[in-house]
């Protein structure tokens, strides 16, 4: 009985005023006989509806935009400032909602792909800063023989390679896979055929399969690519098909069929990604579940491997999710967070916007009372009103959609994330939805403002008294002030947000990351492995170019190493002491490891706190010596000199004899711990079967430019052998500065924001203030006739703009201190709830806010009392 | 007062009027219609002027025990717009067959 009653009460709102009585009656009357419930209540929504919308033809709607755009077109500034507004917090939303939309929302565009998943282990305990812990050649093989879960697993790797053949040499990125891994994404190719069983068995014949893009830009998609070999890092590779774009997950473009020796798979360097396809009807739980079994199956028939509870202790165990988490968990927080702020940029816009609705209302209120005295009702008018304000927000929507859509280009260059080229990122239909949706409701949001309190004034008065009706001037002036305490409580958060951001930023920035990046130029050479496989040639080749560089007018110093820090490039082994070897339940630390040319430390100014550095005379196969980083060298033997003691794989027989401690270097992130690093020279292996460095990171310390010895450095590598490329030539210093780019580009959006906020703020508050003033010079100008004088009238509109500012900033700060830990995982050096950020932020909004009370109020004091009474 | 388009649903709540169904609940029972088309199709045709409603007696009501309810009745424009209704429906029932609400029996 009460709920149907109450049921009833809230559809009657929507039945026009005069039959609302009677409609309740009858209502309430037939359901009760009829004794039903609810069941027939849902009809009352369609009935309410019918009789709210029964005069609302499309002839009348018809008649009522054009009235509307006539009457925007009559006031054009009034249009363009506000529609400018609008259109800016649209366009914001636009842009961001559609990388939202495209990286977040959408699947990964391969088929069923919600069954595609990231086959990978996880290990907490090892305090290393890895979204995943990949798969070794023995893990993939035990799991794709065991798993039932899964249709099928691949393991892929990416990687630079040097493409050699008609033209000049090239370097392209690679996707080294076993066969499964285009039966796994369920793509075929566009001619030929894509990797079958056998193509990865140790001794088969090298196969390729180019990207289309690749195909078009280097063979003119002429098919006769097919059967052709092609030297691919020294290996001729046949080419036995082409993929059509959109399947590579990374940049790659081109796969190469990863060959496994399966009578001695590697097991102990976890170096591949595994990505699967769930089996019909499996869930990514079952496959967790089921991985997690298989793991410790996997760990006891490996003993040398695993040693007993290695598991428990790195806390290794199975991690399967789905594979489009992988791409985007780091930049969700980030995606959401600006989503969030340009939602309030539209906001502050809507209140602005509102604000100036509002002053037009007031200018109109005469025309409103002329047509009210020739009986239009209250609910014509708000339906005017309100179609014009929709009216206005559609035209911003298109603008906005404009906007936007340029937007997202410019943002996509700056996204810090690695994002499948496969995502479709762009304007689409939910992307249209969402910006009618939103410049619809902030159409309506801002056209209700001036509606409120409205005929509840007697409008008879406009038409008597001109425009002095105090009483409309009283509720207008309420709505404005609400308006001003929103947009400083909003324009505040904002600031907040951008202030923690920037003071992440700053801390960031304040960070050593154990290396000098001034005048330091960096790029990359491969040396194809068929030419240069001997150590004799590697050392040779990187001597001369040492020389070579150091001969270019400016450089200093010249250094080498496979993986610059800060690149993401990633290189780990267990390691152990030799002389103390870990016993079974202990757990070697993972230990990433670089080769290096002599030059390295010296270049990047990483000083050497003992012992020596490595010399030419040390890179050859004979030559044990290594040289640790400090951290190393505390995890290993805490409080001693490692100097002269032996370091060795985990369960490895060979040991290395260090000679020299570095110094730390921070190169996972700058806001990451460094780790525990190991030098080695380029050489490895033994004379009969080297093992060489072939990709290098060279550095080249300047006393000018970097970027202006490019040429010459490209020179000096052309000069030794032509068909070696240098690769992505860089400052180090920009190598720093994108690593910290998720920062920046959120302090960067952020502050934006923040200065759109604080601008529509100011401009807020001035006009409200500004308002008052003009309301009042009448009686300023009495007052000041009696004798009040100029300061305290100062003092007083001040003080009424400053009692609103001060509302806006309590009310701001509690949001600031609600929304800022959405930031939490965003911020480094910095809590949340940073003390300093809030007050800080609050004064400068104050200060600006206060400024803009100021102006208005310095015109009031100025008001001459003769002048003021003369308008009355 | 204006005009209305008949349409097989204004039919049939003109038909289920006619056969001396006076309550909103009972015509839309009658139809077989569900209250949200129902109740519309009866405000149309008493904007039309085919339909007039009025209230019972609120006293005669509560002395049955339950509340006063509003009852729907033919205008004259109603009673001779009836062959209109009947054409209406001879032409829905030839297309989709019987339909629902006809009379049962003399109402």
């Amino acid at each position: 009985m009460g709920l149907r009653d109450a049921w009833i009460r809230l559809v009657s709102q929507l039945v026009p005023h005069d039959e609302r009585a009677e409609w309740v009656r009858e209502w309430r009357a037939e359901l009760t006989v009829s004794g039903q419930g609810m069941a027939h209540a849902w009809g009352a929504v369609s009935d309410a509806w019918y009789l709210r919308t029964e005069g609302w033809t499309m002839d009348g709607m018809a008649r009522d935009i054009r009235t509307a755009v006539r009457g925007l077109i009559r006031r054009p500034f009034f249009t363009a400032l506000a529609g400018i507004t609008l259109a800016v917090g649209i366009g914001a939303n636009t842009a961001i909602f559609s990388v939202v939309d495209g990286v977040l929302l959408n699947p990964l565009p391969f088929p069923h792909s919600e069954r595609l998943v990231s086959y990978n282990h996880e290990a907490p305990g090892l305090g290393i800063n890895v979204p995943l812990i990949p798969h070794s050649e023995a893990s993939y093989l035990y799991y794709s023989e065991h798993a039932r879960s899964i249709e099928a697993l691949t393991v892929f790797t990416e990687t630079n390679v040097n493409l050699v053949g008609d033209g000049d040499p090239q370097r392209i990125s690679a996707m080294y896979a076993t066969h499964e891994y285009f039966t796994v994404l369920q793509r075929q190719p566009l001619v030929g055929r894509a990797f079958v069983e056998g193509d990865d068995v140790h001794g088969a014949e090298p196969v390729v399969i180019l990207s289309e893009g690749l195909w078009q830009r280097r063979y003119g998609r002429d098919p006769s690519v097919l059967g052709q070999l092609l030297d691919i890092d020294g290996v001729m590779r046949r080419v036995v098909g082409v993929m059509p774009s959109g399947v590579s997950i990374l940049s790659e473009e081109a796969w190469l069929a990863m060959q496994i020796d399966r009578t001695a798979a590697e097991a102990g360097s976890f170096s591949y990604i595994g990505a699967a396809r769930l089996a019909e009807g499996a869930t990514v739980e079952m496959a967790d579940t089921e991985m997690h079994e298989l793991l410790l199956r996997f760990a006891e028939s490996s003993p040398d491997q695993f040693p007993e509870g290695a598991l428990e202790e790195a806390g290794l165990d199975s991690d399967v999710k789905l594979l489009k988490e992988v791409f985007v968990e780091d930049i969700r927080p980030v995606l959401w967070v600006l989503l969030g702020t340009v939602g309030i940029v539209l906001l502050v816009a809507c209140a602005n916007v509102a604000n100036l609705f509002l002053v037009r209302a007031e200018g109109r209120m005469r025309e409103q009372a002329v047509r009210t005295a020739m009986g239009a009702s209250r609910a014509d008018m708000v339906r005017q009103y309100l179609t014009e304000s929709v009216t206005l927000a559609a035209g911003a929507g298109l603008l906005g959609l404009a906007l936007g859509s340029s937007g997202v280009r410019g943002l996509l260059t700056m996204v810090p994330a690695e994002l499948p080229q496969a995502l479709d990122i762009g304007i689409d239909g939910s992307v249209l939805l969402f910006t009618a949706v939103i410049s619809l409701v902030s159409g309506l949001l801002f056209g209700v403002v001036p509606t409120l309190g409205y005929g509840r004034r007697d409008l008879s008065l406009e038409l008597k008294d001109g425009n002095r009706s105090s009483t409309g001037g009283r509720s207008q002036l309420r709505a404005r002030s609400v308006l001003v305490v929103a947009q400083v409580a909003l324009a505040l958060v904002l600031l907040v947000g951008s202030g923690l951001m920037l003071r992440s930023f700053h801390a960031l920035r304040s960070v050593d990351p154990g290396f000098d990046t001034e005048g330091l130029l960096s790029f990359q050479v491969g040396l194809p492995s068929a030419e240069y496989g001997s150590p004799e040639r590697t050392i040779d080749f990187h001597r001369q170019l040492e020389e070579r560089l150091a001969a270019i007018p400016g450089a200093e110093l010249v250094g080498a190493i496979n993986g610059l820090p800060l690149t993401g490039a990633k290189s780990a082994s267990p390691m152990e002491p030799a002389d103390r070897p870990f016993g079974e339940d202990e757990l070697a630390p993972i230990v990433e490891h670089r080769r290096v040319t002599p030059g390295y430390f010296a270049t990047m100014s990483i000083p050497i706190v003992e012992g020596r550095s490595l010399e030419w005379s040390d890179q050859a196969t004979e030559f044990l010596g290594v040289v640790v980083s400090q951290a190393l060298a505390r995890a290993l033997w805490p409080g001693e000199s490692p100097i002269g003691r032996g370091i060795r794989r985990a369960g490895g027989e060979q040991a290395w004899e260090i000679v020299g401690v570095a110094g730390d270097v921070r190169f996972d992130g700058i806001e990451d711990d460094p780790l525990p690093m190991l030098y080695e020279p380029l050489v490895r292996g033994t004379a009969e079967a080297p093992d060489l460095a072939t990709s290098m990171d060279v550095v080249v310390k300047l006393s000018g430019d970097p970027l202006a010895a490019v040429q010459p450095a490209r020179e000096a590598v052309r000069s030794i052998d032509p068909r070696i490329p240098i690769i992505l030539p860089r400052t180090v210093e920009s190598i720093v500065s994108d690593s910290m780019q998720a920062t920046s580009f959120t302090v960067l959006l952020l502050g934006i924001a923040a200065g759109i906020a604080l601008l529509l703020g100011t401009v807020g508050i001035y006009g409200v203030i500004a308002y008052v003033v003009s309301r009042r010079t009448a009686e300023i100008g009495v007052r000041m006739a009696l004798g009040a004088p100029a300061s305290l009238v100062l003092r007083r509109v001040v003080g009424q703009g400053a009692v609103l500012i001060g509302i806006g900033l309590g009310v701001g700060l509690i949001g600031s201190w609600a929304l800022s830990r959405a930031l939490a995982s965003l911020l480094y050096g910095v809590t949340a709830t940073d003390p300093l950020t809030f007050a800080g932020t609050a004064v400068i909004l104050a200060t600006v806010s206060l400024a803009a009370t100021y102006l208005p109020a310095r015109r009031a004091a100025r008001i001459d009392p003769v002048e003021a009474l003369r308008t009355e | 007062m204006g005009t209305v388009r008949m349409t097989q649903v204004t039919a049939l709540v003109m038909r289920a009027v006619a056969a001396g169904h006076v309550y909103g609940f009972d015509v839309m029972e009658a139809c077989a219609l569900p209250s949200g088309t129902a109740y519309p199709a009866l405000r149309r045709l008493e904007k039309a002027g085919l339909l007039r409603s009025s209230w019972e007696d609120a006293d005669e009501a509560h002395a049955l025990g339950r509340p006063a309810r509003r009852t729907y009745h033919l205008t004259r424009e109603g009673r001779t717009a009836m062959p209109q209704v009947e054409a209406k429906l001879a032409e829905a029932r030839r297309l989709l067959g019987d339909l629902p609400g006809a009379p049962t029996g003399e109402a």
